[in-house]
Order: C-alpha cells, then sequence, then structure tokens
C-alpha cells in the first residue's frame, strides 16, 4: 500500500502493514507528511527488520538524541524564536531537559559548587541569544565520573530519572516516552512496554496525569538520595477523580481548588512548561504564573488583550487544541510577560471563561478585584492566597 | 542433423564412462546453466537497478519489494551467482584430481583458471552493487587492499575506486564492470573454453586401445543428462531463492561505523581471515597471489601424467598436483570456517 506524501513526494509502503495506526495529529496529516519524515525508516521494504532498522530513536523520533532530525527544521520546530517556533532550542535548554536546577542545588547543598547557578547539564548546550537576566550562555555535560562528594555521585546513580532525556521509572504511573513525546505523548497510567506498540499521538490537550509521571508522588530524599515512590498510592487508579487532592504532590503542600481540579497546563504556560529559550538555574526562574495571573487583584483586573492578528500565536494554540472557537476580536487573558493564556476568554457581559486544555469543561474566572478578600495589597503571591484559599484535606 | 555453431561447443558423442556423474559431477555444466540463469535474470534486474549512491539501495529495496516477482529475479540472481562459484571450484578441482589439466589440454586450463578469477570478480563486483551497509566495509577493506601494492598500488586504486574513496565514481565503475567488462570476458572466454574442450579431443580419457569400456554415449543422450542436470538445479535454485533471501541491508549512512561485525562475502572471507593475521600486502595480496600463480603452474610443473592414467580419479602419477591443490583447497576452507564462525 504506496503513501506519496506531499512533503516529501516520495512514495512509501510503510502503511501496508501500519494502516492500524492513528492519525498522530490533525496538525501531522498522513497525506502530508507521511511515515518516515519523522520516524526514518527505509520508505520501499517490506521487511520489518529491514523497513524499521533505520528508524530514528526507535519507537520515538522525538527522543533528544534525534528530535532535530526527527521534529527539526526551519519550517518545522527549529524555526525563528520570533514566530514562536523554536520549540526545539526552548525544551532543549529548559530545566526539565538540562536538570541543571537540580544538579545545581545538590551540587551546592553538598559543597560541589559555591552558589546554585548552573553550571552542568544532563547533556552540554550553548545558548547564543540570552534575552533574560538569568539565563546562561552554556552548560557543561554532568559526569558524575568526575564528582568527589560521595551524595552527588549517589544523586546521579539513584536520581536522574525525572528529565525529559531519561527513561522512565517503573510502572504505570510513570509510564512516558522521552523527548518531545515525554509530555505531547499522554501515556501516563498505561500498561507501558518500553519497546512494544503502545500509542500514536501528539497532542497540547496535556491531562495533568502526564505532568505527574514526573511532578509528583513519592518524596526525593535527600539524606539518603533516594526517591521513594508513595506506598499510599499504591494499586489506585491513577484516573480515580476522587484521588487526585490526595495524590497531588507532596501531602504537605497546600493547594487551592483550581490547582487540583484544573490541569497544569490550564495555568503554567507554554513558556513556563517548555522554557523561555534561555538556559536557568533553576525552576523559579522560569515558573511565574500567580493566582493573581488570572483572578487580578483587589486594584487590579487581570491583563488581558484583543487578538487582532490573524497569525496570532493564540490562535495557533486553539488551533492545534480546539477546545474553543478563538477568532480575531476575542479578548483573552495575557500573562505580565505577555504570553496568552488563550483558553480564558472574555465572554459577552464581560466574565471570563476558562475552557480546559485536556477537559473541554468551562469555568467562570471569579475576580479578586469587587470581592471581600482582604489581603493585603504588597502580598498577592499565591502563598498568601493559600492562607485562606487552600483545600482543607 | 544440419550443423549448427551448438554443435562447435557440444560434442556429439563422448566416451559412457567419462560421461557418469561420478566422474565429471555434473561441475563443468552447472557453471555454464548458472551463468545462462545470471545473464537473464541479471538483465531482468537492469530495468530496475538504478547505479547512483542515493538510488542503488532503494532501487534494490524496489526490486525486492514492490516489483512483482522482483524478489524472486534477485533471489535467483543471487544463489546462481553462489552456485556458479561454487561449480567452478569443484570443477576445477576435478579437473585438477583427474589429471585433466596436462597437455593437450593444459592451456584450456588457464582458460577456466581465468574464468574463476572472472566469476569472482563478478561476484564481488555484484556484491558491491548492493551499495548498502552490508558491503560497505567491505568495499572499503576490499579497495584499500589495493593502495598496499607497491609501485602501481595508488594508480589501481584510482582506477578501480575513480577517487580519493568510495564514491559514485565507484559504483558506476564497478557497474560498468559488472555489467559489461567482466560479462563480456566471462561469455567470450567461457565459449571460448567449451569451444577447446572439443578441439582438445573432448573430455580427457585415455587413448581408444586403452579404455575398458569402449562405449560412448550419443548427443540426445548427453542433452538428456544436461536437462536433468538443469532440472535439478533449477529446482534447488528456486527451493534457495524463495527460503533464503539474498542479503539486504539500509542504504549506507555516513555516520554509521565499522563494526565487528563487518563481514567480506563468504568466497573472500579467507582472505578477511588471513588479514586479521599480518600485513595487508602479504596477506591480502601476495598470498592470494601466489596461490593462483601455483594453481596456474600445474600443469608446467606436473605435467608428466601419462594417458593411460586419465579418465579416472586421481591418476597416481598426479600426486604431487593432486597433493598441492588439495592443501590449498584445504587451507582455504579452514581459513573460511575460522572467519566463518569466529573462531
Amino acid at each position: 500500500m504506496a503513501l506519496t506524501p506531499t512533503l516529501t513526494g516520495q512514495p512509501e509502503y510503510c502503511l501496508t502493514c501500519h494502516a492500524d495506526l492513528p492519525e498522530i495529529s490533525p496538525s501531522h496529516p498522513v497525506e502530508t507528511f507521511g511515515c518516515v519524515k519523522c520516524h526514518g525508516g527505509e520508505r520501499l521494504a517490506l521487511d520489518a527488520d529491514l523497513a524499521h532498522s533505520t528508524m530514528r530513536g526507535g519507537q520515538n523520533p522525538s527522543d533528544f538524541s534525534v528530535v532535530e532530525a526527527s521534529c527539526g527544521g526551519s519550517d518545522c520546530h527549529s524555526g525563528s524564536a520570533g514566530q514562536d517556533r523554536d520549540h526545539i532550542h526552548r525544551v532543549m535548554t529548559s530545566v526539565q531537559a538540562t536538570y541543571a536546577g537540580a544538579i545545581a542545588g545538590v551540587r551546592y547543598a553538598f559543597g560541589a559548587q559555591p552558589d546554585q547557578t548552573a553550571r552542568l547539564g544532563i547533556f552540554a548546550i550553548d545558548d547564543a541569544q540570552v534575552t533574560t537576566s538569568t539565563g546562561l550562555t552554556s552548560l557543561a555535560a554532568f559526569d558524575p565520573a568526575t564528582e568527589t562528594a560521595p551524595p552527588v555521585i549517589a544523586f546521579a546513580q539513584n536520581c536522574l530519572n525525572c528529565h525529559l532525556a531519561a527513561d522512565p521509572l517503573p510502572g504505570a504511573d510513570y509510564a512516558r516516552f522521552t523527548g518531545c513525546a515525554a509530555c505531547h505523548t499522554p501515556t501516563a497510567g498505561m500498561d507501558f512496554q518500553p519497546n512494544a506498540p503502545t500509542i500514536h499521538r501528539l497532542t497540547t490537550a496535556i491531562p495533568y496525569t502526564q505532568c505527574n509521571t514526573c511532578h509528583n508522588r513519592g518524596n526525593y530524599s535527600l539524606r539518603d538520595m533516594q526517591f521513594h515512590p508513595r506506598t499510599d498510592l499504591y494499586g489506585r487508579s491513577i484516573e480515580r477523580p476522587d484521588d487526585r487532592l490526595q495524590d497531588y504532590y507532596q501531602p504537605i503542600g497546600q493547594f487551592t481548588k483550581c490547582e487540583w481540579e484544573l490541569d497544569c497546563v490550564d495555568c503554567h504556560t507554554r513558556g513556563e512548561a517548555m522554557g523561555d529559550g534561555d538556559i536557568h538555574s533553576h525552576k523559579l526562574e522560569i515558573q511565574y504564573v500567580q493566582c493573581r495571573t488570572c483572578h487580578g487583584t483587589l486594584a487590579e483586573s487581570p491583563l488581558t488583550r484583543t487578538i487582532a492578528d490573524p497569525n496570532d500565536v493564540a490562535l495557533r494554540l486553539a488551533f492545534l487544541n480546539p477546545v474553543l472557537d478563538l477568532k480575531v476580536g476575542d479578548t483573552i487573558m495575557v500573562t505580565e510577560k505577555g504570553e496568552a493564556l488563550w483558553n480564558v476568554r472574555q465572554r459577552p457581559g464581560g466574565r471570563f471563561e476558562m475552557v480546559g486544555k485536556a477537559t473541554g469543561a468551562r469555568y467562570t474566572v471569579p475576580l479578586v478585584k469587587g470581592s471581600a478578600c482582604t489581603q493585603k495589597l504588597d502580598q498577592q503571591e499565591s502563598r498568601y492566597c493559600h492562607e485562606c484559599h487552600a483545600v482543607q484535606r | 542433423m544440419r550443423p549448427s555453431f551448438f554443435h562447435h561447443l557440444h560434442p556429439p558423442t563422448i566416451p559412457a564412462p567419462q560421461a557418469r556423474w561420478r566422474y565429471t559431477l555434473g561441475a563443468g555444466g552447472l557453471s555454464v546453466y548458472f551463468t545462462l540463469v545470471l545473464l537473464v535474470t541479471g538483465a531482468l534486474e537492469m530495468f530496475f537497478y538504478i547505479p547512483t549512491p542515493e538510488q542503488a539501495a532503494p532501487s534494490i529495496q524496489t526490486i525486492t519489494y514492490l516489483v512483482p516477482y522482483g524478489w524472486l529475479i534477485r533471489n535467483l540472481h543471487y544463489w546462481a551467482a553462489q552456485g556458479l562459484t561454487v561449480a567452478a571450484v569443484v570443477h576445477l578441482l576435478r579437473v585438477v584430481l583427474t589429471g585433466a589439466y596436462v597437455p593437450p589440454r593444459r592451456f584450456n586450463y588457464l582458460l577456466g583458471l581465468a574464468l574463476l578469477v572472472l566469476t569472482l570478480m563478478l561476484s564481488f563486483s555484484g556484491y558491491v552493487l548492493r551499495w548498502d551497509e552490508g558491503i560497505r566495509w567491505a568495499l572499503v577493506a576490499g579497495t584499500n587492499l589495493l593502495k598496499t601494492i607497491p609501485l602501481v598500488g595508488n594508480g589501481l586504486y584510482g582506477i578501480v575506486v575513480g577517487g580519493d574513496e568510495p564514491g559514485p565514481a565507484t559504483l558506476i565503475r564497478f557497474y560498468a564492470w559488472h555489467i559489461f567488462g567482466l560479462t563480456l570476458l566471462l561469455v567470450v572466454v567461457g565459449v571460448w573454453h567449451l569451444f577447446r574442450v572439443r578441439r582438445d579431443g573432448g573430455i580427457a580419457a585415455p587413448p581408444p586401445a586403452h579404455r575398458t569400456d569402449p562405449s560412448r554415449i550419443t548427443r540426445a543422450q548427453l542433452v538428456r543428462r544436461e536437462v536433468l542436470a538443469a532440472l535439478l538445479a533449477s529446482i534447488a535454485l528456486l527451493a534457495l531463492a524463495i527460503l533464503f533471501p539474498a542479503p539486504i541491508a539500509p542504504p549506507i549512512s555516513p555516520d554509521s561505523a565499522l563494526t565487528a561485525d563487518a563481514r567480506a562475502p563468504w568466497f573472500f572471507l579467507w582472505v578477511q581471515r588471513l588479514l586479521r593475521w599480518g600485513d595487508p600486502f602479504w596477506m591480502g595480496i601476495f598470498i592470494p597471489l601466489i596461490i593462483l600463480i601455483v594453481l596456474t603452474l600445474l600443469p608446467y610443473l606436473f605435467a608428466n601424467i601419462p594417458p593411460m592414467e586419465l579418465g579416472r580419479w586421481l591418476p597416481p602419477r598426479g600426486r604431487r598436483a593432486q597433493l598441492v591443490t588439495a592443501a590449498i583447497f584445504l587451507g582455504l576452507v579452514v581459513l573460511t570456517m575460522l572467519e566463518w564462525f569466529k573462531l
């Protein structure tokens, strides 16, 4: 069964065996992309071994070892930062990929470096264009063999499981691919075998369970340099919503209702999740959305923008994940850095409606302004909101 | 029957004892048959094979997977080539071990030796035409061997490879040699070889006065045996072609590294083993050349086999030639086995 994708113009016969695969995403129609452009492989071979022998990254062409060849290119995901098409550069420099924050923190804590500024990452990387005050120009590769402090060596042995290039911990709750697919392929909770056919999907509607494959459960103990899974969760379904509050982050945390009802990506922006293109030393240099970003303060309403440009990135994002019919002329919320909260739109009458990116659920966003909130105007960070609004458990 | 060119090459009668399978082993005839199969299947492959570095391996994939029965044609070509190599070597052994190389058949023996060399060169050039990862390191190693020859080595390398390293010029040269140069030589020398068999008095046999069985078989009987052999060989070829596909590998990728698995084609595994043991020139060029020279000199060094001893296996006066040849053959087999099983 031949297919000649319009992007390559070269016939490929992969669908002879793989006709039952679902299309990976509406943005990558198989008639346009085919299979080989992303996956590599021998497009003419009808022998499985030969056909698969030159595939990039095995099952996962988005693994960082091959992502540039698979997903890159100036027309695809290595485009310009100005057009918001530099995804590969942004993710490769992000703290999720470099793990620079964890490495720097542990090395600082055990005396291997004099401050918490990152010097080392999972892989060596340079950034030619630093755009923020905390951005670094380069990281060298973290090499456990050159470390002398025993806790740092133990950290290297036991704790390098939660960066984007690492294979996940065993177990359905941790099931994820590496590279782009770690987040964009929803695998969490699947009976996930690293080398078995599992799922052919890419999405920006990323459910919290996918984030939880790294950002949840258990404790990262600095005392014995081990990851301790939460034993109280054993055997419970990851999908049961009534468990979510219990499952969410470490038990000592304080969380508001929206933090455990919404998905992570409903509030946290693409800049926070995938980085801003700079190499940072700590997640706090990149994570900035606060309660007030959406809810405003007593004095101020949240920031908004009315979409005027048909190429506005908000429209592109809504096109990728069509949970709402965003149009030119719509007013959406934006963060203080100007990033579009494209799923929070002002409705006629002035109220703001959030649409869950992974669920499609609709919520009206309550504003602080005009409410009975008595918080001081100079104490508006989320931790102050938690004082009153944290869910009791 | 009207005489035809075919009758120039095909004897009207031959002595019955020398027409037996157990005497000829059918090796010469099978070599002719395999050559015919190779010419036909090779001509068919030419309609789809594209001799450029980018297209060579994909076009072979096209032949193998997409062209109707292309896989069968390619596998038949592959197995006929392996069969030809084996049959030619067996034929050479038969000729030496029956003493048939002595004058007046000395010149035809040399023609036969030339045909064996041509067969090996055709085998290697055909193997290289795959232009995929499976042949890459054998091509690099094989052509680099040429460079080690004193004085003429670099010039020879330039002629064979057409540049400083294997590239488009190499592929088109191997293609031209395989399709045209070597094939033309093989056909011309091959026909000459067949013609000389008759010219030299037919298959080696004792003088008529010394024959215990003076009977002869007719042309019709001979053709019947030849057709039977060709049928059996065809069944064997088809079975091999259906059950054991010819090797195929991904196209050459610039960033792939030489691995311990890199292998010469099986008929040069003995050279690969020798190369592990010493200097490339002495092991890879000199020793094979010495073997060829010894085989060439055989009818000059050990020519005193009386006609009465011809037409039978292991004539007593040919002992020394038999021992030398057997030693060479066993040596090559042992070296091949050592490399094959990575001992």
